[in-house]
C-alpha cells in the first residue's frame, strides 16, 4: 500500500458573484488522522471540498501534496471524493460498479476475467465490513450499504486522502455506525479521512480532530479528546440564544378531529389507522423501507389508498415537507421567492386574476427574513442554497400555505445544529387548537423535541401511540 | 449579517470587472451580444445590402409561422415535454384554410373555427396520450404529427392546393395585396410606440432594482435612465422609426400572440405551475400543483399556437402545399433553444424565442445575400444553434 501524502491548504478563498464564501482558508492534513469538518448550512464546506476536487476553481490560494503544487485533487489517484450523489449506477451490480473506471482484468485479448474481477470486488468490500454478493444490483442494497459500496470503489482505486460530504445524513443510526467503523478502520490503516457531518455524537465519538468553518473562516481546529459536547456546541453555535431551549409551550387545548386514517393502504403503507387532532403534535419514527414516508403521502394526500379510507373534509388544507429535499422539495431552477410561494399563489391574484408580482415578491421576502434564509434575497436561485437553506425555505414554503394539518417528513435532515433548534422552535410554535402537525422522521432527537406521542412504524402499520414523556431514546431506539 | 459579509466582499472579493463579468446578467447577455458582433460584421462586408430595414422586416414577415411554431414547441418545452407534431398540425390548418373555403365552399368565420378546433383537439389528444396513457412524448407527437399531416392530404386530395378563376375566393382581408398576408399592409405604428415606451419603462424599473452596494438611491436612479436614454439613441441611430412603420400586419399579430403567452407565463398561477412542472415534476405536485392538468394544457396550447401558424402561413402563401410544412421542425425548436441563451441563463421564454428565431433567419439572409445558396439554410440553422447553446454553456460552467 503506498504511504500517503500530506495535504496542505493555504488561503483559499472563494466568492459567488457578490456572495464571498471562503474568505483564506489553511488547513494541514497529516496522515492518519480522522477530521470531522464541521460548520453551519452555507458555511462553505462543499464549497472547500468541491474546490479540492475541481469542481469549482478557487479565486486565490494553494493546495500542496507534501511538497508537489498541484491545481486540484480530483484526478489524482490518492485522493478520494464521497460526495452526498454518490455516483453509483443503481441497474449495474457491485461488482461493475466497482470495476468502472478502472483497467479491466483481462483474461486473453479483450475478453475479461470476469473470476478475478469478482474475487477483487469481493476483498475490496470485505475491507469496508460489507458481506454481500458481488453480484447483487446497488439498487437492492440499502442506503447505508449503497455509501459502503461508495467507499469500497475509491479505497480500491487507491485512494489515501477520503473526502466524504454528510453521507452520514440521509442514514439511519445503525448504517452510520457501520459507515465510520468502515472509515476509522482505513484511518488505522494510515489514510487520511475527512468527514463533513452535524451530528455530534458521530463526531465525538469517532474522529481524532475537529475543524469547524464559521463565516468563512476556520474557527476551531482542535484535537476532539479536548472538547466534549457543551464545549463542540458552543464552537459551533455564534450566539447563545440560538440554542436556547424555550420552556415547554403552554398545553394546547386539543380541538377536533381533522383528518383519520381507517385502515388505508398506499406503497408500503397499510393498513395503517390513525387520527390527527387539532392542538396535538404526533410523531412516527421507523426504519427506512417500512413505509415510514408513505403514511405522509397519505396523510397529505398526495398519494391515494388502494384500499381503507382517508377521512377528511374536503375544505382541509394540508401542507407537505417532503422527505427528500433533492429530489421532491424544491424547484432547482426557480428563484427562492417561486419556490416560497408556489404553495399558495392563488393569494397573491389581483385584478384581472393576474399576479401581483410586487406584492409577492414583498410577502415572499418577508418570510425569507424571518426564517434567516442565508443568502437571503428572495430573488436570487434557489438551487445554490446549501442544505439546511433549502429546507427553510422548503418550510416558509409550507407556512405560507398556512394549512390545518402539516405533514412534516425528516424536517432536520441534513442541517446544522441551530437551523435544526430554529426549526424545533418552528413547529411548536404551529401548535394551537385548530392545527394538527404530523412529524415523520428516522431522527428519534425530532420526535422528543417536539412531539406530543410517538409511534413507531413497523412492516407499515403503526403500533399504539404513546405520550412523549412516557419514553426514551434507550426505549424507542428499542422499539425501532 | 448581511452587511458584514458585504464589508468582507468589497476587501477581498475578486475585481470589479470579474464580478460583472461573471453575473447572471451579463451570462445572459453573452449570446446577444454575441450575435450582434456578428451583425455588425455582416453590415462591414455587406454593407446596405444586410443592413436593409425592409429587407430584414421582411424576413420576419415571411417567417412569422416558423417563430409562432417557435412558441408552440416552447410551451411544451417549458412543461418538460417534446411536440413534434407541430408541424404535421400547421400544416394541416394551411389546407384547412385554402381547402374547406376552395373546395367545400365553407364561410371563412367557420374555417377560422375548424382551424381552432383542430388545433385544441390536435393538443388534447397529445396531451392525453402522454399524460394519461404515459406514452413517450417523442413517440406520441411523432406519430400525431403524421396523423395530422396525414388527414390534410386525405381531406384534400394531397396536392398543392390554391384558389382558381372558378373556385370560391379566399376573403380580401384575409390574404392577397393588401390584407392581413401582405407584407405592404401595415401595423399600426402608434401601438408599436406604446410597446416600445413600455419596454423602456421596464428596463428602467429593472436596472433600478438592481443598485450595487454603496450608491445612493437618487444616483443610481439618474444613471438607470442615463442607460435606458443612451440605448434608446443608439436605436434611433439605427433607424427605429423606419423599423416601427415598417411592421406588417402579420408581425403585429405575431406581437400581440408572443405578448398574450407571455402574460399568461409571467402573471398568471398557470405560468408558474407550468415552469415547476417542467423543472421538477415530483417537487411540483408534492407542493400541490395539478402537474397532469398543467401538462395537458401545455399541449393544448401548443397545438392551438400551431394551428394559427398553419393560418398565418394560408394568409401569407395564399396557397397550401403538402411539403409547406417540413423544415418548420428545426428552426422552431431551434429558437425555443436559442431562446434559453438570449437575455437568460437557461430558461424557455417569449421573447428570447422570437429573438433567437428572428436572429436565427438573419444569420442565414446575411449569408445568403452574401453570395452563399440558399440550400444551405438548414446547415446553418443547425451550426448557429449548437454553436450558440454551445458557447454560452461553456461561458456559464467557467464561472
Ligand atoms: N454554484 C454556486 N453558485 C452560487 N452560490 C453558491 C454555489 N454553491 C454554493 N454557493 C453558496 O455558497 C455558500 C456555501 O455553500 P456550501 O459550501 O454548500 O455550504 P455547506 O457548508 O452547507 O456545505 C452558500 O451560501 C451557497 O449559497
Ligand atoms: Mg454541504
Amino acid at each position: 500500500m503506498s504511504s500517503t501524502p500530506r495535504l496542505t491548504v493555504t488561503g483559499l478563498k472563494k466568492s459567488f458573484g457578490s456572495n464571498s464564501v471562503l474568505h483564506g482558508i489553511d488547513l494541514a492534513f497529516e496522515p492518519g488522522q480522522f477530521i470531522g469538518l464541521m460548520g453551519p448550512n452555507g458555511a462553505g464546506k462543499s464549497t472547500l471540498i468541491k474546490i479540492l476536487a475541481g469542481l469549482y476553481s478557487a479565486d486565490e490560494g494553494t493546495i500542496k501534496l507534501d511538497d508537489e503544487t498541484v491545481r486540484n485533487l480530483g484526478s489524482r489517484r490518492e485522493c478520494g471524493f464521497i460526495h452526498q450523489d454518490l455516483g453509483l449506477i443503481e441497474d449495474m451490480s457491485i461488482c461493475e460498479n466497482l470495476r468502472l473506471g478502472q483497467q479491466p482484468m483481462k483474461l486473453v485479448g479483450p475478453i475479461l476475467n470476469l473470476k478475478r474481477e469478482r474475487e477483487a470486488a469481493a476483498e475490496a468490500i470485505a475491507r469496508v465490513g460489507l458481506d454481500r454478493d458481488v453480484d447483487t444490483p446497488v439498487s437492492a442494497l440499502s442506503p447505508g450499504e449503497k455509501t459502503l459500496v461508495a467507499v469500497a470503489r475509491t479505497l480500491d482505486r487507491g485512494a489515501r486522502i477520503l473526502f466524504v460530504d454528510e453521507a452520514t445524513s440521509t442514514l439511519p443510526a445503525a448504517d452510520s455506525r457501520r459507515l465510520t467503523d468502515a472509515l476509522r478502520r482505513t484511518v488505522d490503516d494510515g489514510a487520511t479521512v475527512i468527514m463533513v457531518s452535524h451530528k455530534l455524537s458521530e463526531i465525538l465519538d469517532d474522529t481524532d480532530r475537529v475543524v469547524v468553518i464559521l463565516d468563512g473562516e476556520i474557527s476551531t481546529d482542535e484535537p476532539t479528546a479536548s472538547l466534549d459536547r457543551e464545549g463542540l456546541v458552543e464552537r459551533l453555535v455564534a450566539k447563545e440564544s440560538e440554542m436556547a431551549v424555550e420552556g415547554e409551550a403552554d398545553a394546547c387545548e386539543i380541538g377536533e378531529e381533522l383528518i383519520a386514517l381507517e385502515a388505508a393502504c398506499g406503497g408500503r403503507a397499510g393498513p395503517v389507522d390513525l387520527v390527527l387532532r387539532g392542538g396535538e403534535i404526533t410523531g412516527l419514527t421507523g426504519l427506512p423501507g417500512s413505509g415510514l414516508h408513505d403514511i405522509g403521502f397519505l396523510v397529505h394526500g398526495s398519494m391515494r389508498p388502494v384500499s381503507g379510507r382517508v377521512r377528511a373534509s374536503r375544505k382541509i388544507r394540508r401542507a407537505l415537507v417532503p422527505p427528500h429535499r433533492e429530489t421532491q422539495g424544491g424547484i432547482p431552477v426557480s428563484s427562492i421567492r417561486e419556490n416560497l410561494t408556489l404553495s399558495s399563489l392563488p393569494r397573491w391574484r389581483g385584478f384581472g386574476r393576474l399576479l401581483a408580482l410586487g406584492q409577492e415578491g414583498r410577502d415572499a421576502q418577508g418570510m425569507a427574513d424571518e426564517l434567516n434564509v442565508v443568502p437571503g434575497d428572495a430573488e436570487g436561485p434557489y438551487g445554490v442554497l446549501s442544505g439546511g437553506n433549502k429546507q427553510k425555505v422548503i418550510f416558509g414554503r409550507v407556512l405560507l400555505k398556512e394549512p390545518q394539518v402539516y405533514v412534516l417528513c425528516e424536517p432536520t435532515r441534513g442541517v446544522d445544529i441551530a437551523t435544526r433548534m430554529e426549526i424545533y422552535r418552528l413547529i411548536r410554535k404551529l401548535r394551537s387548537k385548530d392545527v394538527a402537525v404530523l412529524v415523520i422522521s428516522s431522527d428519534s432527537e425530532d420526535l422528543f423535541s417536539v412531539c406530543d406521542r410517538i409511534g413507531v412504524v413497523d412492516d407499515g402499520t403503526v403500533e399504539e401511540l404513546v405520550p412523549a414523556e412516557e419514553m426514551n431514546t434507550q426505549q424507542l431506539e428499542a422499539l425501532v | 449579517m448581511s452587511s458584514v459579509t458585504a464589508g468582507k466582499v468589497a476587501a477581498s472579493g475578486p475585481s470589479a470587472l470579474k464580478r460583472f463579468a461573471t453575473s447572471p446578467t451579463m451570462q445572459g447577455s453573452l449570446t446577444t451580444i454575441a450575435f450582434l458582433l456578428l451583425f455588425v460584421g455582416y453590415w462591414i462586408w455587406l454593407g446596405d445590402t444586410f443592413v436593409n430595414v425592409d429587407a430584414r422586416l421582411l424576413d420576419v414577415h415571411q417567417n412569422a409561422p416558423i417563430l409562432i411554431l417557435g412558441l408552440a414547441v416552447m410551451v411544451t418545452l417549458i412543461a418538460g415535454q417534446f411536440d413534434l407534431s407541430v408541424g404535421g398540425m400547421c400544416t394541416l390548418t394551411t389546407f384547412l384554410s385554402i381547402g374547406l373555403v376552395v373546395q367545400k365552399d365553407w364561410a371563412f368565420w367557420m374555417v377560422l373555427v375548424a382551424c381552432v378546433l383542430a388545433g385544441l383537439i390536435g393538443g388534447l389528444i397529445n396531451g392525453l396520450l402522454v399524460v394519461k396513457l404515459g406514452v413517450n412524448t417523442f413517440i406520441a407527437t411523432l406519430g400525431t404529427g403524421g396523423v395530422f399531416l396525414g388527414i390534410s392530404s386525405v381531406l384534400f386530395g394531397g396536392t398543392q392546393l390554391a384558389p382558381t378563376d372558378t373556385s370560391p375566393q379566399l376573403p380580401s382581408w384575409f390574404s392577397g395585396d393588401g390584407s392581413l398576408g401582405s407584407f405592404g399592409e401595415k401595423f399600426p405604428s402608434v401601438i408599436v410606440w406604446i410597446g416600445l415606451a413600455a419596454c423602456a419603462y421596464g428596463l428602467f424599473r429593472w436596472i433600478q432594482a438592481r443598485k450595487p452596494e454603496g450608491r445612493t438611491d437618487t444616483s443610481w436612479t439618474v444613471i438607470s435612465a442615463a442607460i435606458v436614454v443612451v440605448l434608446a439613441a443608439i436605436l434611433f441611430a439605427l433607424n427605429l422609426p423606419a423599423w416601427v412603420d415598417g411592421v406588417s400586419l402579420t408581425i403585429g399579430v405575431l406581437l400581440i400572440i408572443g405578448l398574450v403567452l407571455w402574460v399568461v407565463l409571467r402573471y398568471t398561477t398557470y405560468g408558474r405551475y407550468l415552469y415547476a412542472t417542467g423543472a421538477n415534476p415530483e417537487a411540483a405536485r408534492l407542493a400541490g400543483v395539478k402537474t397532469d392538468r398543467e401538462t395537458i394544457l401545455a399541449f393544448v396550447i401548443g397545438g392551438l399556437l400551431a394551428a394559427l401558424a398553419g393560418v398565418i402561413l394560408a394568409a401569407n402563401q395564399g396557397a397550401a402545399s403538402p411539403d409547406i410544412g417540413t423544415g418548420f421542425l428545426l428552426p422552431a425548436f431551434a429558437a425555443a433553444f436559442l431562446g434559453t441563451v438570449i437575455m437568460s441563463t437557461g430558461r424557455f421564454h417569449v421573447w428570447g424565442t422570437l429573438i433567437g428565431g428572428t436572429f436565427l433567419v438573419w444569420v442565414t439572409q446575411g449569408l445568403i445575400v452574401g453570395g452563399v445558396p440558399f440550400t444551405w439554410t438548414d446547415v446553418i440553422n443547425g451550426v448557429v444553434l449548437v454553436a450558440a447553446v454551445a458557447v454560452s454553456t461553456i461561458f456559464r460552467r467557467r464561472a
